[in-house]
Formats: structure tokens, C-alpha cells, sequence
């Protein structure tokens, strides 16, 4: 396989809890600022987990086409506006001539429909407590061509497509909390493929909503550290008790290796290969010893050429519920044997939340910032060990060093796990990120 | 070294036209479509009012065991029902099973799952009503008394991904694995990165699946008002063709590399030859009317397979009987095939349109059909539309070119995929 396509990541942007542009984000990251803090978007005060990480002070500012926007929820305005910077940051646009040689891959969120809507088509209609049907057909929302276009699973992916003139391959994935790192990993093969070029590749999602925190509250999976916001998310931690909830997006350009060379792009790291496996257990769980997310992991680094020597700094999926951490911990420690004291490991939830069918995504643009930075953020919170979490974490501080590559993790309900490796761009071909000989 | 063949080892379909793919192909040859009124509401006054609904839907019949019930919803019933249909037809399992203890890890974590499904839907929402009724617009109360108003397992029964979390926990799936969440093309593009993934040596064998049901009141009423849905009857290429009409269904296939098929003497139904993707990108409803994306999917496809225009035996169209739809396909089958157009039909007029299914229990039925040496007629194409003029398309049964069918699949967002498989 000597002669596979390189993929190359060349643009970044992320809308997060912590910051709604990288710079600001990476800042956080590096510190350990949470981004946990009572919900804001509505009166949660009586819901058992009434904090989440909201992404704040939001407003599209690089994408002001109002025609786009009507067709937007919160979520896909994110998804624009992180696609915006990493579009500017690549330096690079569809264009007439190229626009069928690029992709889009997007892991969206689950698509329930917006309280608002819900509650006006509830007083309409629905107040007996089931649905008069008959009452729909002059119910505001269920008439209301907006409500239904932004409902639609296909909407984001259809506004992205619109707004950046993509003519290729484009798809939205949905496998929960694993959906970001499926992405990536489409974007990966359908380059590799020779199918396009260019991919714009990403995740986006917003479930801080009443409906969303609903379906969580119930499964018990949230932390209800209600008055300690900041520190709810504890991944590895002994003391964990969920997960706080995030939302936002993260987006990449990937280019085929030798073009973006060729175009002098300045390249964060070689998105270097991709894993994905099925744990077939549990609809929520993963088992305590791994079996699923090892497979996902062996594979990634098999895909890269990669062995766990290789390896500097994993970005865990880390939820800091009980349940992920101990298998992913078990997962971890089966795959990197010995490599298991040196590798670094920190999971970024425990500043930003969890950000769901964004997560793969945000968390890949932080592994390709860690390598084009050399710099490692922090597992924040965490002060209690637990002896099945016996990590390398990375806390207190920040670590700069220089990494050579990276793993990330994501695993969702339903069973889905994504690992997704990435390279500096020097172990590939000896020149660094922006294209100068060692 | 070369690809590896893809080969399939079995289908599974399900829609109004019936519950195997051979019994759905007798009723398209029968002439008679599927579509009636909808019974699961009742529709008096409603403007749109017909769909393909699965006559006598029983869960216990689709998926046997009954404790999932509670879990998942009608759609990932007959996602379920048709995966393990091909599953079941395949013969796989009790080979695996047959193995010796230390290879059937290998041979699960080399055994994978890539569905099509369509999301989200209304009627899980409304889960919300009676506890929105005892908050009265309340919201800390709607928080406080959320537990005593909502099943707890709402999410998981909401996961768009559930055929792939449970068909995986049934068989024992431990592979690559994807949910494809693309409106119409998720079915067929599931094919599509299923054949890429046996292609590549990621598994040896995947079971590729697209499931929906559309047919809720909401749904209904909004595809209505932006103008998508027929008044009675689904004519596609019809100079009095007015819409399209919801169906409800899934379809599967096992796909596998050669080697694996081989390996235990299964028996090959056909082979999944090649695939095509492309998209416009002019929004959410939009479509060209010049057809460019079918056009370029079309192109990739027979490009991926290898194969000339006039290698193809017969078109599946999407033919889903709106006048845009219909007329921008036609004119990119004439910007491929030219004066040299093979057979063309469709089945949505006789179960209608099943969304993200739509594509895979198409190409399910193509498959019955090619067996049979038969390209099945639309019935309910009286009068050929000026827009379409040049389509070889037909009322009645004609004979293949050759045996090997080109599927075709569009979806929102402008998205067009290309599918060409063959009978053995």
C-alpha cells in the first residue's frame, strides 16, 4: 500500500464551551478552565442536573448571509461558523473548477425538534396529552416550511454544501457521542479513495435544550454536581459521578498530501489513520475490559502504520462517567502495554463537557493543534486516584513537548467506537508544518 | 494487488408490496400498487392522505424477541427485521458458530454494519405531551416531574442509530460500522462505503441496511406544504405525475469479499460491481434541472465498475413522481445513455417513497428482478411527460439488456448516488 493518498490537515475552527474561535479555546484548554456553569438557555432549576457547558456570548460573525441563517438552529450555526474558520484558515475554497472534488463529512446530532416548537404544537394540539392529528393541519410549527427545514437530519450538511459551493461526496453520519470521529474517518478514505481532493470535515451539536437534558437526566448519565459546575467533569477521577453536557463544533480542511505541499499550505499534522468497531454489548455501555474500543484503537494505529511507541498523547474519550473511563482506562492499558506509563492522556471533557455528536471532532482539532503546538491541555479536576484509571494523565499543568502523534478516542451509545490517529507533519516527510526542511 | 470482489450472499426487504423481496416483485409485476389510504390516523380532511403502509404490522412477527420492543421504535423494527432477513439468508452465523472457540473473535471483529437511517422523527416528541400537560408551561415543574411522565429509556428509543447498535448485539458484530443519517441516499450510500470497506480490507463481510418509516401526521403535513406530495397516485414520468407518496420499509443486503463467500461454500446471489456520489449543493430542497449531480454519480459509478453506458441492462430510477425530480433525472439519463437508452423503471409507484430505505430495497428488488430476466413495468405511467421525452420506459414488462442494474438515488441537499450491481 506505498502508493496510499496522505491526508493532510490544513484549516482548523471550533465554536466551543470555552471559546468561540481556537485561539481562545486553546487558551482554556491549556488552563483548565471549565467551561461548566448553570444552564442559561432556559429554567433548568428543576431538572436533577440543572449546569451544563454552554457555548457563550455566540453570534455568527464570519458567516452573515441572513437567507442561510433562517435555515439554521443553534447547532448548525456553530457548525457554520467553525467551518468558516477553518475555511479561512486553510486558506483555501471551492472553486467552479474543483467544486466536485470536494467532500463533506459531518457527524449532526440526533434531530429532536426545538422545545419551542414542540410546545406551541403541544398547546395546539396536543394538550389531552396525546396528538390530535386533526389538529395539525392548522398548527403554527407543523405548518411552517423553516421548522421543518431545520429539523431535517440532511440540513446541516445541506447548508454547508451551500454555503462553501461543495459538489463531491457529502455526508452526515450519526453514531452519538462517536459521530465526530466517524467523520474524520469518512473524510480520511474518501480522499484516499481518489473520490476528492479536499474534505471539510467535522461535527456539530447543541442538545442543551429541554428535551436534551431530559433524555440524559433520565438515563442518570449527567453529573448533578449542580453547585460545583466547574468541577463536575472529572474523567479518571475517583470520585466521578457523569458527565457534564457540552455543546458546539469543530471543524477541519483536509487536503490530499501532496497538493496542500504543493500550494505551500501550512499543515497542522497528517490525519494519519482511522478505527472503528462495534462493541456489541450494550446499548450504553462499553465492557470493563475494553473489548471494542481495542479493536477501534489497534486498528487505528494499524491504519497509520503506527505502533503505541509512536504514540505521545491520547485524547481520551473520558466522559467521566463510571463506566467509560474504567474501560477505556482497561482499553488503553491493553493496547499500550508498557507504552501505558510514558504516552500522555488527558481528556478534554473535563473543561469543555461533552459536546456529544461534536466531540470526535472538537477533540481531533485539539490533537492536531497539540502536535502543531507541541503543547499538551490538561485533564482537569482531577485530584482523586482511582486505581482503574492508573493513567499517564496529564494535570496541573500543561505539557509542551514535541508530539509525534496522537490518538484520539470516541465511543457512543449504541455501541459505535472511532479512534482516529494523527502525525506531525515531519515524521511523514521530514519538513515541518510549514513546509521548511528539518 | 487488485480490489476484492464484492459479492452478496443475501437480502431482506420489507415495504407494503410485501415481505420478501421475491413477494414485493410479484406485486410490481401484478400492476398493482401498494399505496391505499393511511389507517395508522385518521385523515379525514387531510390534503394528502395515501401512503404504502406494511398491511398488519405485527412487531412480534418483525423481531421476535419482544423484550427490544420497549426500546426501539417501528422504524428500527423493520430495519431489524430486514437485516437479519439477509443475515438469515446469507447462512453466515452458523458457519461462525461452527468454527473452532479461538477464530470467532477474529471472524466477528472482521464482520461489520453500515446503516442508512432516517433520524429523527415526529411522534417520539410527543413522548413530551403529557408531562408538557402537568407542567402546564411550567418549566422548573416540567424538570421536577420529568421522571414521573417519561419512560427513562427515551433516548435510547430516539437514537438514530439503534438497527446498528442492535443488529451489532444480535449477531455479535464487532466490525467497521457506520449510521449514514442522509435523508434518501443513506440506503444506498450504506452500500456504497460497504463495498469500499470489503474493498479495503477493513472486513470481510458487512451486512449494509437502510430502514424508514415516514408515514406520521407531522411528516406527512410538512412534505404537503413544500409542495413534494401527489394528490392520489404516484406517476412517475407522467405527463400527470403531481408528487411523490410516502412508503414505510427497509431493505438489506450481505455483502462480503469473494474469499469470504468462498470459504464456506455460500451461494452468491450477485455482486455489488460498482458505486457513484456526487452532490449540488444548492440547499436543502434544491435540484438542477440539468441533473449535474446524477449526471457526475452516474459517471463515477460506471467509471468505479469498470463498465460503458451500454453495459447497462436497466435503469432503477428514483422515479419518485415529483415533476422536478423526474424531469432533471430524465434529462441526466439522456446526457448518459444518449440514443442508446437501456430499459428504465421504478418501483416507488407501486410501495412508494421510503426515504433512507428507498435506495437499498431498490436495488433488493433489482436484484429479484434481473433473476427473473424481467425489467417490471410502471404501471401507472399512462402518458410520458414532455420533460422525460427519451426515456425507454414502459406500463408493461420487458426483457434486461443484460444483467446488470444501475440504481439510482437521490436525496435532500441535492445528493446522488449510483449503485450498479449484477445476478451471478
Amino acid at each position: 500500500m506505498t502508493s496510499q493518498r496522505r491526508v493532510a490537515v490544513t484549516g482548523v475552527g471550533l465554536v466551543t464551551p470555552v471559546g468561540n474561535d481556537v485561539a481562545t479555546t486553546w487558551d482554556a484548554l491549556l488552563a483548565g478552565r471549565s467551561g461548566g456553569a448553570p444552564i442559561t438557555l432556559f429554567d433548568a432549576s428543576g431538572f436533577s442536573t440543572h449546569i451544563a457547558a454552554e457555548v457563550k456570548g455566540f453570534r455568527p460573525t464570519l458567516v452573515d448571509d441572513r437567507k442561510l441563517l433562517k435555515f439554521a438552529n443553534r447547532s448548525h450555526r456553530f457548525a457554520l461558523e467553525a467551518a468558516e474558520q477553518a475555511m479561512r484558515d486553510a486558506g483555501i475554497r471551492p472553486t467552479a473548477e474543483d467544486a466536485a472534488r470536494w467532500g463533506c463529512a459531518v457527524g449532526t446530532g440526533m434531530m429532536t425538534a426545538e422545545y419551542d416548537d414542540l410546545a406551541q404544537t403541544h398547546a395546539h394540539c396536543g394538550m389531552s396529552g396525546e396528538l390530535d392529528p386533526v389538529g395539525l393541519l392548522d398548527d403554527g410549527p407543523a405548518n411552517d416550511p423553516l421548522v421543518f427545514c431545520r429539523g431535517q437530519a440532511a440540513e446541516g450538511l445541506a447548508l454547508l454544501t451551500r454555503r462553501f459551493g461543495i459538489h463531491g461526496y457529502a455526508t452526515s453520519v450519526h453514531t452519538a457521542c462517536a459521530s465526530g470521529g466517524q467523520a474524520f474517518g469518512t473524510a480520511l478514505k474518501l480522499i484516499r479513495r481518489g473520490r476528492v481532493d479536499r474534505v471539510l470535515a467535522g461535527g456539530f451539536d447543541s442538545m442543551i435544550s429541554p428535551i436534551g437534558i431530559s433524555g440524559f437526566c433520565l438515563l442518570s448519565a449527567l453529573s448533578a454536581d449542580n453547585s460545583t459546575p466547574q468541577r463536575a467533569s472529572r474523567p479518571f477521577d475517583a470520585t466521578r459521578n457523569g458527565f457534564l453536557l457540552g455543546e458546539g463544533a469543530g471543524f477541519v480542511v483536509l487536503e490530499e498530501w501532496e497538493m496542500a505541499r504543493a500550494r505551500g499550505a501550512r499543515i497542522y499534522a497528517e490525519l494519519a489513520g482511522d478505527g472503528n468497531s462495534l462493541s456489541s454489548y450494550r446499548i450504553t455501555d462499553s465492557p470493563p475490559d475494553g473489548d471494542g474500543p481495542i479493536q477501534a484503537m489497534h486498528q487505528a494505529l494499524g491504519d497509520a502504520g503506527a505502533t503505541p511507541a509512536d504514540i505521545d498523547y491520547i485524547n481520551a474519550h473520558g466522559t467521566s462517567t463510571p463506566m467509560n473511563d474504567r474501560s477505556e482506562s482497561a482499553a488503553i492499558r491493553a493496547v499500550f502495554g508498557a507504552d501505558v506509563a510514558r504516552v500522555a492522556v488527558s481528556s478534554t471533557k473535563s473543561t469543555m463537557g461533552h459536546l456529544i455528536a461534536a466531540a470526535g471532532a472538537v477533540e481531533g482539532v485539539v490533537c492536531a493543534l497539540a502536535i502543531a503546538r507541541g503543547e499538551i491541555p490538561i485533564n482537569a479536576n482531577y485530584r482523586d486516584p482511582d486505581p482503574d484509571c492508573d493513567l499517564n494523565l496529564v494535570v496541573d499543568a500543561p505539557r509542551r513537548q514535541r508530539v509525534r502523534m496522537t490518538m484520539s478516542n470516541s465511543f457512543g451509545f449504541g455501541g459505535s467506537n472511532s479512534c482516529i490517529v494523527m502525525r506531525h507533519p515531519e515524521e511523514v516527510d521530514g519538513r515541518d508544518g510549514a513546509g521548511a526542511a528539518r | 494487488m487488485s480490489a476484492p470482489k464484492v459479492v452478496i450472499t443475501g437480502t431482506g426487504a420489507v415495504c407494503a408490496a410485501g415481505i420478501e423481496p421475491q413477494a414485493i416483485l410479484d406485486t410490481i409485476l401484478s400492476g398493482h400498487s401498494a399505496i391505499g389510504p393511511i389507517r395508522q390516523w385518521d385523515t379525514t380532511g387531510w390534503p394528502s392522505n395515501r401512503a404504502g403502509e406494511i398491511a398488519g404490522f405485527d412487531p412480534r412477527k418483525l423481531v421476535p424477541d419482544r423484550k427490544l420492543h420497549k426500546l426501539i421504535r417501528r422504524t428500527d423494527l423493520v430495519g431489524l427485521y430486514a437485516a437479519s432477513s439477509a443475515i438469515a439468508a446469507s447462512g453466515f452465523v452458523a458457519y461462525r458458530d461452527a468454527l473452532a472457540p479461538d477464530q470467532v473473535a477474529p471472524y466477528n471483529d472482521r464482520t461489520g454494519a453500515i446503516v442508512g437511517s432516517g433520524g429523527g422523527n415526529f411522534q417520539n416528541q410527543y413522548d413530551f405531551f403529557p408531562l408538557m400537560s402537568a407542567a402546564n408551561g411550567d418549566m422548573p415543574a416540567f424538570g421536577r416531574e420529568l421522571a414521573d411522565n417519561v419512560n427513562p429509556m427515551w433516548l435510547l428509543r430516539t437514537l438514530p442509530n439503534n438497527v446498528l447498535g442492535h443488529v451489532g448485539i444480535q449477531y455479535n458484530l464487532k466490525g467497521t460500522n457506520a449510521c449514514i443519517t442522509n435523508h434518501s441516499v443513506g440506503g444506498t450510500l450504506a452500500v456504497i462505503e460497504a463495498m469500499e470497506a470489503l474493498r479495503a480490507g477493513e472486513a470481510d463481510r458487512v451486512v449494509a441496511v437502510g430502514h424508514e418509516t415516514p408515514i406520521e401526521p407531522q411528516m406527512v403535513l410538512y412534505y404537503h406544504r413544500v409542495g413534494l406530495l401527489a394528490q392520489h397516485t404516484l406517476r412517475p414520468f407522467d405527463a400527470a405525475g403531481d408528487g411523490s407518496i410516502f412508503g414505510e420499509g427497509a431493505g438489506a443486503l450481505m455483502l462480503e469479499t469473494a474469499a469470504s463467500a468462498r470459504d464456506r461454500g455460500a451461494s452468491v446471489i450477485g455482486q455489488v460491481l460498482g458505486g457513484g456520489y456526487a452532490s449540488e449543493g444548492q440547499g436543502l430542497l434544491a435540484i438542477r434541472a440539468d441533473g449535474d449531480g446524477l449526471v457526475r454519480a452516474i459517471g463515477l459509478a460506471l467509471e468505479d465498475a469498470g463498465l460503458d453506458p451500454a453495459d447497462v441492462g436497466m435503469v432503477v430510477a428514483h422515479a419518485n413522481g415529483t415533476r422536478q425530480s423526474d424531469a432533471s433525472e430524465a434529462a441526466a439519463l439522456r446526457t448518459v445513455f444518449g440514443n442508446a437508452m437501456p430499459p428504465v423503471t421504478g418501483f416507488k409507484w407501486a410501495f412508494g417513497h421510503l426515504i433512507a430505505a428507498a435506495g437499498i430495497i431498490e436495488t433488493v428488488v433489482a436484484l429479484a428482478a434481473l433473476k427473473a430476466n424481467v425489467v417490471p413495468g410502471i404501471a401507472t405511467l399512462a402518458s410520458l411527460d414532455d420533460g422525460c421525452a427519451g426515456l425507454s420506459v414502459s406500463a408493461q414488462p420487458r426483457p434486461p439488456r443484460s444483467n446488470i442494474a444501475l440504481v439510482l438515488c437521490r436525496g435532500f441537499a441535492g445528493t446522488n448516488a449510483a449503485l450498479l450491481v449484477r445476478t451471478a
